[in-house]
């Protein structure tokens, strides 16, 4: 009886599909013109694929900015989660798609200059094969420890006199390559333990199984601001707003700066006119209250960036953490 | 123990959404628990992606309506029809149908009904105490703890699950090896993942909970032939009398204490919970020949059990992140589909949900009350519905569903395999379920030991210097050791027996 209704309201709601798509499609051909706004090119719906599940920091920017796209350029604008392989499998489908513009793609900077580093030849996507439309966010990471533990500086840690450990978010993240670098410079021993994501990291951490952990920012505010959990150093470039009085990673005179950050990807081959009004439609999305409340609630420092400039930050981020990497002698993918 | 999550637990079942998809819920599972062959691990696997538009608390609250549902619907065709609609009620045949054709069938429904109430109710209340305690020791639970628990679930799972124990061992092999699939967590290696994206971060849970019990036991059923049967029209007497009500006060007590802890264990649940309190009943009888020929007792013992452990069999699901039974091997992804992570954490962290999904099992058996005793013949009538009709729509359903949880094409190529290798498994008498459950121990088995042994540095007697994890492979030990130490007993006592007198005796059980 229950199956025989649900599967009338799958059928119901497949048909309203179909509908509002042809409807869709006729507002392209024959209402499009006659809108005295400016529409998008096309007036087709832009669906915008992110590589994380839903929920998480990246699901949540690439819906607030949808939002605001949506409005500015007067098409519906839908996120498409494909989570899988740190984002890899959302790029692929994404270099797969036409460069009309219609299939964009939130895309991680640890995806674009971490994860070569750790996987084999090849299994990265590579951020020349896209073009970039325009940055999002610079979200930061923080060195935590235990109240319990005893340590409150780097030159606590290396003053241990024993090996220590450190929990990290997941091989071939920004949470590892942090620690590693760090580690690496400060001469500690110190080995690296990957959790699935950052809230075991942070059990782990509470729990003192391991010594240290990095993880993002908002992920650990709360415990931090409740004494829950020491910040040691964190590996902005400077002193993100939301955590005034805690050192950089630099300033306590280590050369690591990691930070994940995100970008909108196109596929490659956008033509330009149909680029630059989404240039300016994410700049109109990013001047709203709902997109920069986001930010605020989740720490993150706005870089809302051309295209290019993130594509060279980002290359010459690769190529910097490939030459310490190589430096120090350190391999993210196998030495665990 | 800090009341105010409990009572803001309790007005979060009460919201009116939450009502509503509570009583959804125990109606749908007590529609499968009367469909022999549909099971409420399918059908929780088979509605997993509508999860996904609403409330984790809603969808949490629904899902395990099916669950505790499904063992008072599976009383009602046990009784009538000697059908058993989940494998929890098969001893209720036993007594259950002797009492129907003495007339006594309302007596039997009745009795079932308030045992299954006292047992589900009783667990709870055990669940509320027992889960926040389980549960303060949370950040004491690190990776070795983690590894000496899932490797304790997988022994048990493979030994003390009903049915052919080498056949368990084979499908927990397989599933073991099912779970080393995917980009190697610790060193970015790929295994098996043959150049495939998909695969890269591993087989996904969901498609292959919804292959192997959803798309499975669809095509198993189709295979067996359809008997109509007609179900006795008139159920009277429902309330039992106060005789009944006496002989089996004892049953239900003791059926809630064997349920409550059989259910905590992994492996256990409600189907072992419900034989071994029958046989509890039927040995504590001053008159057990009765038994068989329509002895109340046997009716309320393996009724109150299974509810119990039913509702138990959350606790280690919900504190420390570990499934129990196949159905809370479902419930787990469903908790992952929602976004919440089931571990220590989650009574602090979830405390709405926590509660929420707790609590709404007090209103969730009350309206199983309310509704069993009237609704007995409407029921009944569910079974008339022809194979031939149901079995497509939910196949559609089956693999519409699995597409919309990743928007993957190849998640659907995944419940097709593994729906063929449910079926294949069921046709030669393989029990999908230990499959499953050692899928999910098994990452969570490879992970804790790889943790444990880079935070030990490599030294693997930490395992036993920590009071936790030492404990619990002290219990492995034992757990592992026994079944050779009973038949080492047994042969010597069967030797004495041949020494001192019948040559013939019979094996001793």
């Amino acid at each position: 009886m229950t199956t025989n209704h649900r599967a009338r309201r799958w059928a119901l709601s497949g048909a309203g599909l179909t509908l509002a798509l042809s409807l869709t499609a006729c507002g392209g051909n024959v209402g499009g013109g006659s809108d005295s706004e400016e529409e998008f090119p096309g007036g087709d719906p832009i669906t915008m694929l992110v590589g994380q599940d839903p929920g998480g920091s990246t699901d949540l920017i690439a819906r607030a900015a949808a939002e605001g796209l949506s409005d500015e350029l007067g098409v519906p604008v839908t996120v498409e989660n494909r989570p899988g392989a740190n984002g890899a499998l959302a790029a692929q489908q994404l270099a797969g798609e036409d460069p009309d513009g219609h299939t964009l793609m939130v895309y991680n900077g640890s995806l674009a200059y971490i994860t070569p580093l750790a996987v084999g030849e090849g299994e990265a996507p590579d951020i020349a094969d896209f073009d970039i439309v325009t940055g999002l966010s610079l979200d930061d990471y923080v060195l935590v420890t235990a109240p319990g533990s005893g340590f409150s500086s780097v030159e606590d840690l290396a003053a241990a006199g024993r090996p220590i450990t450190f929990g990290t978010t997941g091989v071939g993240t920004g949470s590892q390559l942090s620690q590693e670098l760090l580690f690496a410079q400060a001469d500690i021993d110190a080995t690296a333990v990957p959790f699935d994501g950052g809230s075991p990291t942070l059990t782990a951490v509470l729990g003192g199984q391991v010594d240290v952990g990095s993880v993002q920012l908002g992920e650990a505010i709360e415990q931090i601001e409740s004494g829950g959990l020491t910040p040691i150093v964190t590996f902005a470039e400077e002193r993100p707003s939301y955590l005034p009085d805690t050192p950089t990673a630099v300033e306590a005179g280590y050369d690591v700066p990691v930070q994940q950050s995100r970008a909108v990807f196109a596929p490659e081959g956008v033509p330009d006119d149909v680029m630059q009004a989404l240039r300016d439609g994410f700049q109109a999305a990013f001047e709203t209250e709902g997109y920069q409340q986001l930010n605020e609630d989740n720490l993150l420092t706005p870089l809302e960036v051309d295209g290019e400039e993130i594509r060279e930050r980002w290359t010459e981020n690769l190529d910097n953490y490939r030459a310490v990497v190589e430096e120090y002698g350190i391999d993210l993918g196998g030495d665990a | 123990m800090d009341l105010a999550p409990v009572l803001d637990g309790f007005a979060v079942v009460l919201e009116p959404t939450n009502l509503l998809y509570c009583l959804i819920g125990v109606v749908v599972g007590m529609l499968v628990g009367v469909l022999p062959g549909l099971g409420p691990a399918a059908t929780i696997a088979i509605l997993l992606p509508i999860t996904i538009g609403i409330e984790p608390v809603t969808a949490i609250i629904m899902l395990a309506g099916i669950f505790y549902g499904a063992q008072y619907g599976g009383t009602i065709t046990s009784v009538l029809l000697k059908l058993p609609g989940e494998a929890s009620s098969v001893v209720t045949v036993f007594d259950g149908y002797a009492m129907a054709r003495q007339g006594r069938a309302g007596t039997a429904l009745g009795i079932a009904a308030i045992g299954s109430f006292a047992g589900g109710t009783i667990s709870i209340v055990a669940l509320s105490f027992l889960a926040p305690l389980v549960a303060s020791f949370a950040l004491d639970f690190g990776p070795p703890e983690y590894t000496a628990l899932a490797l304790l679930g997988i022994l048990l799972v493979a030994t003390v699950s009903s049915g052919s124990r080498l056949k368990a061992v084979v499908a927990a092999g397989v599933g073991l090896l099912l779970a080393t699939v995917g980009r190697d967590g610790f060193t970015a290696t790929e295994r098996f993942t043959f150049g495939n994206l998909n695969l890269a971060d591993g087989l996904d849970f969901v498609p292959i909970a919804m292959g192997l019990f959803g798309l499975g036991e669809i095509l198993y059923n189709l295979e067996q032939r359809h008997n109509a049967t007609q179900a006795p029209t008139t159920v009277a007497n429902v309330w039992p009398s106060r005789q009944d009500l006496r002989q089996s006060s004892g049953a239900i007590g003791r059926g809630s204490v064997i349920g409550f802890f059989l259910g905590i264990l992994p492996g256990g649940g409600a189907t072992l919970s419900s034989l071994a309190a029958y046989a509890v009943e039927k040995r504590r009888s001053k008159t057990p020949e009765r038994f068989g020929k329509g002895a109340v007792e046997g009716v309320a013992g393996p009724e109150t059990a299974n509810n119990a452990a039913a509702t138990s069999s959350f606790i280690p699901l919900l504190t420390l992140g570990i499934p129990a039974n196949a159905t809370m091997a479902v419930i787990f992804g469903a908790l992952l589909v929602v976004g919440v992570t089931p571990g220590p954490q989650l009574v602090t962290e979830e405390p709405e949900l926590f509660w929420g999904v707790v609590n709404s099992m007090y209103i969730g058996n009350i309206l199983l009350l309310i509704m069993s005793i009237p609704l007995v013949g409407l029921f009944v009538k569910i079974l008339r519905v022809r194979p031939a009709i149901l079995a497509p729509i939910t196949v559609l359903i089956t693999l519409i569903g699995v597409y919309t949880v990743n928007n993957s094409v190849f998640d659907i190529v995944l419940v097709i395999v593994f729906g063929v290798l449910g079926y294949l498994m069921k046709k030669a008498g393989f029990d999908p379920g230990p499959l499953l459950l050692a899928f999910v121990l098994g990452a969570l088995l490879e992970d804790g030991l790889r943790r444990s042994l880079l935070i030990f540095d490599g030294d693997a007697t930490g395992f036993f210097t920590r009071p936790i994890s030492g404990t619990l492979l002290v219990v492995f030990l034992l757990v592992a050791v026994y079944p050779f130490v009973a038949t080492l007993r047994n042969r010597r006592r069967q030797e004495q027996a041949q020494d001192t007198s019948d040559p013939n005796t019979k094996e001793l059980v």
